[in-house]
């Protein structure tokens, strides 16, 4: 609620690890429920936006 | 550059390229959050694999694209026999192409330590969660090591709830 995540009370080592080492983890948690096509429906309008921030920011140092 | 991973994929498959989908869309078909700028393949190096490729992206402007000058991907047979890897940019994005994966093996072992997964244009062969844990640990770089720890947690993940990887 106030922006920390909480591990699932069954989170494992490597999990904790994950969320230690500053992984959102509830991203991940989200991803698993979708099917492998919509991970990578979901990953393509990520990398899109991404690539929209750089070609403005590209564009931007050329001015 | 656009980059539109599922179209490229389309095409290999239409072409009927022998491939197994590696590195970060890997990792993102497994459950990753990670964002990934290119598609990384391996694939068969075989002159008929090769030629199959270059009928996928044919019409794509693919270019060599580590070379200086960017040369255009055009197959020779002599070509064929000397290529380990290929890394192309195309009008629909980078894909690299590699004979073998650092960690793993040849093509035929990345096939071994690979599992099908069904998309909407078919079944496709990606790498299992531990050879691409071991094929991440191998390359060493920093972000492939903070990849690893992603992945060590959802294979702990899919394990407690029984799923395959």
């Amino acid at each position: 609620m106030n922006g920390k995540y909480v591990c699932p009370p069954d989170a494992g080592p490597a999990w904790r690890a994950a969320v230690e080492h500053g992984f959102d983890m509830s991203l991940v948690e989200d991803a698993l429920r979708l099917t492998p096509e919509q991970r990578l429906e979901q990953h393509q309008r990520a990398l899109d936006l991404v690539l929209e921030v750089k070609e403005a920011g590209e564009r931007h140092a050329a001015k | 550059m656009p980059q539109n991973d599922k179209a490229i994929l389309s095409r290999l498959k239409e072409q009927k390229v022998e491939f197994v989908i590696i590195g970060g869309v890997c990792g993102v078909l497994h459950g990753a959050s990670l964002v990934t700028l290119d598609l990384d393949i391996c694939c068969r190096f075989s002159r008929e694999n090769l030629r199959r490729l270059e009928a996928a992206v044919k019409d794509l402007h693919p270019r060599h694209r580590l070379t200086a000058n960017k040369l255009p991907f055009e197959l020779t047979d002599h070509l064929c026999d000397t290529l380990k890897n290929v890394y192309l940019n195309t009008d629909l994005g980078i894909l690299d192409c590699l004979g073998e994966v650092l960690g793993v093996g040849g093509y035929e072992e990345v096939w071994r330590q690979s599992v099908p997964h069904r998309l909407s244009d078919g079944e496709f062969r990606i790498l299992n969660l531990d050879a691409l844990i071991a094929a991440k640990s191998a390359g060493g770089r920093g972000k492939d090591l903070d990849a690893v720890k992603l992945l060590l947690a959802i294979k702990e993940r899919k394990a407690q709830q029984n799923e395959l990887f």
